[in-house]
């Protein structure tokens, strides 16, 4: 009797413990993740203290989704499939806005699967959290009049194979051929479309050869990848772009027919602008336009707004990546 | 009667040695066999793959909606596959049969019947059928001559 008197509810709590550790205190949030036809995020927006120490538990009920956290977290949980559950206990220090996104093309409306977790100051729990500030390169874009969705067709492009920076470099560290000082000029780079640098490189030294000339253009417009970054945009790219711009940028990618079918933007028509290894398309194009792009997304196209899931710097990353498709090492 | 039957069974039996015994030397050339598979909700496309026994098989393989995966009976092969991300399966077709292959990735309602089928062939055929029809032939000479028609 006593055994049992005691014995049951003490056992009872104990393998109620045992189930649940999490009673000691973290807010945990179950998150489903389905595809947004299915429903999407539920919930898909979470308010979380600075400061709170939280615990985001995702599940998945119907095809497999990539949960990644952002931006500048650094929060990959990787694929879930159907029935798994993948966990995280996170704080985060300041107030603001960030987002848990899916990075695995799971739906004609993949790009659609967004959450946004506002962090809020405890001192001060019903400020609003700002929206994100105006992004300075789009602002100074629109300012001078330059469309981003507008083609950016090149005046000139390489006649033969991809121009390669390594030819480039040695041209370029070669001290009788002092090259225009733009060319050591990021910000200038960033606002200059290549076509533009070697029309720039045709009128200052009209001895280099074509070939020439665009190798010295490659190195210039490579020199920001680091291996570390080139790594971390190959992984983004994998995840987040190859689906419709392809794994070799040609713009064959599964989701750009599933763009079509929803009757998005250019992807019917003769000028792909999906495809990013195409020189005509790209290299008219300056990066602070391809950064625009990538931040805002492409209006009617079904490029989606990368803006809320990437920092202003991993943009940038992504933008020097895109001119590999280019440019060769 | 029965003179006749005998006679034709010693080219039976060559016959049935012909088809049926084992020879590795009258194999044709293994070749390499390419091929893209594309999955998608709730097939692979194509269903069925055609080889010969001792073939290099390589299958690209392509998810066009959601993740996939290809897990092929008997040889040891179990690919996952992102859309936009192709992946590269490669073996040589050692054993000869039929093996369904199946995604291993739980991609919806009817995932379980999502299934393809490797066939590998006997890549001796056509030397065997050269064999028998040899055979054949002989075995009519030999008749014909020994009994020959409007004798009976």
């Amino acid at each position: 009797m006593l055994v049992i008197v005691v014995g049951l509810p003490v056992a009872a709590l104990g393998y109620h413990l045992h189930l649940f550790p999490d009673r000691s205190g973290v807010r945990t949030i179950d998150i489903v993740a389905a595809a947004p036809e299915r429903g999407g995020f539920q919930p898909d927006v979470i308010r979380v203290a600075a400061g709170e120490k939280v615990r985001l538990r995702f599940s998945v009920p119907d095809v497999t989704h990539g949960i990644a956290l952002g931006p500048g977290l650094g929060i990959d949980l990787g694929q879930i499939d159907p029935g798994q559950v993948e966990e995280i206990e996170l704080v985060f220090a300041e107030p603001g806005r960030y987002a848990y996104y899916c990075n695995t093309w799971c739906s004609p409306n993949h790009w659609r699967m967004r959450g946004v977790i506002e962090v809020y100051d405890p001192a001060n729990p019903s400020r609003l959290v700002s929206d994100s500030r105006p992004d300075p390169v789009t602002g100074a874009l629109a300012e001078q009049g330059i469309d981003i969705d507008a083609p950016h067709p090149a005046s000139v492009i390489p006649a033969a194979a991809k121009p390669s920076a390594t030819r480039g470099e040695a041209f370029s560290t070669r001290a009788e051929t002092p090259l225009p000082p733009e060319f050591d000029d990021a910000s200038w780079r960033r606002g200059h479309s290549p076509a533009e640098a070697h029309t720039l490189l045709n009128r200052e030294l009209p001895a280099l050869s074509e070939e020439e000339a665009w190798d010295i253009i490659a190195f210039h417009w490579l020199r920001d990848l680091t291996p570390e970054r080139r790594e971390w945009a190959t992984e983004q790219y994998a995840k987040n772009c190859a689906a419709c711009h392809g794994e070799a940028g040609t713009g064959t990618g599964p989701g750009v027919d599933a763009l079509r079918q929803q009757g998005l933007g250019r992807h019917g028509e003769e000028d792909e602008t999906t495809a990013i290894n195409d020189p005509q398309t790209i290299l008219g194009g300056t990066s602070n336009i391809y950064y625009a792009k990538i931040r805002r997304g492409g209006m009617g196209t079904g490029m989606p707004d990368f803006g809320p899931v990437f920092t202003e710097d991993e943009t940038w990353i992504l933008v020097d990546y895109l001119w590999t498709f280019q440019f060769a090492e | 009667m029965r003179k006749r039957l005998l006679t034709l069974l010693p080219p039976a039996l060559v016959a049935l040695g012909v088809l049926f015994v084992p020879l590795d030397m009258f194999a044709a050339t293994p070749v390499t066999r390419q091929f893209t598979v594309q999955a998608s909700q709730f097939a692979f496309d194509p269903p069925t793959l055609r080889v010969n026994r001792g073939d290099r098989v390589v299958i690209t393989l392509e998810a066009t909606d959601v993740v996939h995966g290809l897990y092929l009976d008997e040889y040891d092969v179990n690919v996952r596959v992102e859309p936009g991300l192709s992946k590269q399966i490669e073996f040589v077709a050692e054993k000869t049969g039929k093996f369904r292959y199946r995604c291993s990735v739980s991609c919806g309602s009817l995932h379980p019947f999502m299934i393809g089928e490797l066939v590998v062939m006997p890549n001796d055929a056509f030397a065997r059928a050269v064999g028998l029809t040899l055979v054949a032939a002989l075995a009519a000479l030999v008749y014909l001559s020994r009994f020959p028609p409007g004798e009976a």
